[in-house]
């Protein structure tokens, strides 16, 4: 999966967010090219800092940076990797210790919340 | 000032309902044809939550059925049908917005849907649409929604587990006085203004959910409308002026429950009224 979060402290310091392009001055764009941008897949990175409560172990490398345009899922996905946790074993993940979103959302929309 | 739980607006949205035929996949049912099941559900509703008595008509169709609750699954022309999402967008999304992409008139009433017992598509859909899951899925959206509002998720958490309940409940039972009783308090933000209005916007053609940051208010202090918060995350498709009005039509509008708002309508207003019971306002676009 080309998803998978890197260490921070193996990759270059990370890169702004892109910034939505100032107000377009031209004619708008046709709507077939507004969708095809948007399903375009932004390849910037966000960074994501896991903190362990419970039960879950503590972790030595606990920021990542992780592809924004990624769904939730593959948070998910990385984290059960890094901790060799099996299928079976059961892990909850929170935003902000606050609520637990659907494997389906945007990463960059929470990063954005 | 009208409470929302005395506004006809919310109460029309809360009593929206679609009917729905419900058809078994014929390759699952050992080449016999089963009656449809046809079935009014509340736009509002999640199909988990009439999972079980769809599973039941079918049972009763047929000698030594066994499906698990959490094996079901249903799609649309193909295209398996998110559980966690409410009914109602579910709707908007696969068929009105895909109609208006191919310039199709007739609305496919009631609408047919597809149900499978097997080969559940773990790749496109959440796994285990249980009730409980689905009563978990919508809680964390309220939690999201106060979250986007507040900067935290203290007024969900301060609430009383059966208070709590009371919105599930109320979801369920279809009562209206239940769940608005206990939901007004939040979509209202106690009377105090929000830091942001939990929105999601789709494009067509299963483009990534927009959720942008909205404040309710403009730089001015002004409240802002549909419009607003539509040019910020897709400023091409809504112009905030319109220049030539009499000369070109608009190239897109906005659905939610259904309905095509005037994209003049109060943001806030909008937030507190058309949400659905997620506390989160869907607006669906559609090309013209």
């Amino acid at each position: 999966m080309s998803s998978s979060g890197t260490p921070l402290s193996e990759s270059p310091p990370p890169t702004a967010i892109a910034q939505d392009p100032t107000e377009p001055t031209g004619p708008p764009a046709s709507p077939s090219t507004v969708i095809a941008n948007h399903k375009r897949k932004d390849t910037s990175k966000v960074i994501v800092r896991f903190r362990a409560i419970g039960n879950a172990p503590i972790m030595k490398q606990n920021v990542f940076k992780i592809t924004a345009s990624n769904k939730f899922m593959a948070v998910i996905q990385f984290l059960r990797k890094e901790l060799n946790y099996q299928h079976s074993d059961p892990l909850f993940l929170y935003v902000n210790s606050a609520f637990s979103p659907a494997p389906d959302e945007i990463v960059n929309n929470l990063y954005k919340d | 000032m009208h409470t929302t739980s005395e506004n006809p607006v919310a109460r029309v949205i809360w009593e929206g309902s679609i009917p729905i035929q419900f058809i078994w996949d014929p390759t699952e049912t050992q080449g016999r044809i089963l009656e449809p099941y046809f079935v009014e559900v509340p736009r509002c509703s999640y199909l988990s939550l009439i999972t079980n008595q769809i599973r039941r008509d079918f049972a009763a169709k047929r000698l030594g059925f066994t499906s698990d609750e959490g094996e079901m699954w249903f799609d649309y022309q193909g295209i398996p049908l998110k559980w966690h999402y409410p009914i109602g967008l579910l709707f908007d999304i696969h068929v009105l917005q895909a109609t208006s992409m191919n310039k199709e008139t007739e609305l496919p009433l009631p609408w047919r849907v597809t149900v499978h017992s097997q080969n559940f598509p773990g790749e496109k859909l959440i796994k285990n649409p249980t009730l409980k899951s689905c009563q978990d899925y919508f809680m964390s959206m309220i939690k999201e929604a106060d979250y986007i509002r507040n900067g935290s998720t203290k007024k969900v958490m301060n609430m009383s587990k059966s208070d709590q309940t009371q919105l599930w409940e109320g979801l369920w039972s279809k009562s209206y006085d239940q769940f608005w009783g206990m939901n007004q308090r939040l979509v209202s933000n106690d009377g105090t203004m929000a830091r942001n209005l939990p929105v999601r916007i789709y494009l067509p053609e299963n483009c990534p959910v927009i959720q942008d940051l909205v404040s309710p208010l403009d730089e001015h202090g002004q409240p802002r409308t549909l419009r607003h918060i539509l040019h910020a995350a897709v400023p091409d498709l809504f112009p905030l002026v319109v220049v030539d009005a009499g000369l070109s039509s608009p190239v897109a509008s906005v659905l939610i429950h259904g309905v095509r708002p005037s994209l003049e309508t109060d943001a806030i207003w909008a937030a507190q009224t058309m949400a659905y019971p997620d506390n989160f306002l869907h607006l669906v676009v559609v090309l013209e």
